[in-house]
C-alpha cells in the first residue's frame, strides 16, 4: 500500500528557518535508509506559503489569493510517499524519522487505491486511468 | 518548477464521498491534458482521515493518534504534482480545473528542487546518487 508521510509547517518551517547541519545530516540518514528499504516512492519540501497562492473557485468566479497564510496549523511543509506492508510499518518508520523543527507533527495518509473505489468508477475510467499512470511514469523517466 | 497542487479535504471527502461519474470524467480529461502537456508529474487521493494516524513529537517523546482528525482544514484530500515554467503557467491550468459543481479551493505551493529540503522522488537525480551510494 502507499502512503503519504505529510510533514505539517510549524512557525520555524513558515519563516524559512533551516535546519541545523547535524539535523540535516540525520534526515539524510535517514532517507538513505528508506531508500535501501525500498520504501521511498518520493520525498520533496515545499517552500513557505510565502511563496504560494490559493484559487478559490466559486460557480464562473476564480479568485487568486496570495500566501503567505497565517493558518499555520492548516499548512504542510513537506512530504513523502512511501510504500509498506501496512500503515503500522509507516508509523515505525515515522518513530524514527528526525524532527526538522520542534513540535512537529506527521500524518500518515493511505492513498485511494483503484480497489477502494466503487461502481463509480467504472472500467472504462480504470482503463483510463492506467494509461495516464504509464504515461507520467514514462514522462519521470525521460 | 515544480509545484504541488493542494486540495483541502472537506466533509464529504471525510465521508468518504466520491464525486460523481460526470466530475470524475472530466477530472480523467483534465489529468489527460495535464499528461499531454508534460506538466504531470504525480498525483494522488488520499482516503478519509479515519484510516490515518498522526505522529506529534515532542520533547524527544513521539505520540501516536489515530483518525479521524476533527479539524477537517487541517487535512488534505489530495494532491498533483506539477513540472510548469512558471507560477503563471502553474495559475493557467488551476483555472482550467473542471467545475465540480461547489465552491474549490487548491493551494499552489513551490517546491524546493535543490539543497537539503530537494526532491527525493525516486526518479530523481538525487534519490538515484543516495541509492548508489548506499548499495
Amino acid at each position: 500500500m502507499r502512503v503519504m508521510v505529510i510533514v505539517k509547517a510549524t512557525k520555524d518551517s513558515e519563516a524559512g528557518v533551516m535546519p541545523s547541519q547535524k539535523l540535516l545530516e540525520d534526515m539524510g540518514k535517514f532517507n538513505e535508509q528508506l531508500v535501501k528499504a525500498g520504501i521511498m516512492l518520493a520525498g520533496d519540501g515545499l517552500h513557505p506559503t510565502s511563496k504560494a497562492k490559493r484559487v478559490k473557485f466559486s460557480g464562473d468566479k476564480r479568485t487568486v489569493v496570495d500566501g503567505p497564510f497565517a493558518e499555520t496549523k492548516e499548512l504542510i511543509a513537506g512530504f513523502w510517499i512511501w510504500q509498506v506492508r501496512s500503515i503500522e510499518e509507516a508509523v515505525e518508520w515515522v518513530r524514527r524519522c528526525p524532527s526538522p523543527h520542534p513540535g512537529t507533527e506527521i500524518d500518515i495518509r493511505p492513498f485511494f487505491e483503484a480497489e477502494d473505489f466503487g461502481k463509480e468508477f467504472t472500467p472504462e475510467l480504470r482503463a483510463q486511468e492506467e494509461r495516464l499512470r504509464a504515461q507520467v511514469e514514462r514522462q519521470k523517466k525521460s | 518548477m515544480r509545484v504541488m497542487i493542494i486540495v483541502r479535504a472537506n466533509r464529504n471527502s471525510e465521508a468518504g464521498r466520491m464525486p460523481g461519474p460526470d466530475v470524475l470524467a472530466q477530472m480523467r480529461t483534465y489529468n489527460e491534458q495535464l499528461a499531454e502537456a508534460g506538466v504531470l508529474v504525480g498525483m494522488g487521493g488520499l482516503l478519509p482521515s479515519a484510516n490515518g494516524k498522526r505522529v506529534k513529537a515532542s520533547g524527544g517523546k513521539k505520540t501516536v493518534v489515530d483518525g479521524p482528525f476533527a479539524e477537517t482544514k487541517e487535512l488534505i484530500a489530495g494532491f498533483w504534482l506539477w513540472q510548469v515554467r512558471s507560477m503563471d503557467e502553474a495559475l493557467e491550468w488551476a483555472a482550467r480545473f473542471p467545475d465540480t459543481g461547489e465552491d474549490e479551493e487548491i493551494e499552489i505551493r513551490p517546491m524546493y528542487d535543490e539543497g537539503p529540503c530537494g526532491t527525493m522522488t525516486a526518479s530523481a537525480p538525487k534519490a538515484k546518487a543516495v541509492a548508489a551510494a548506499a548499495e
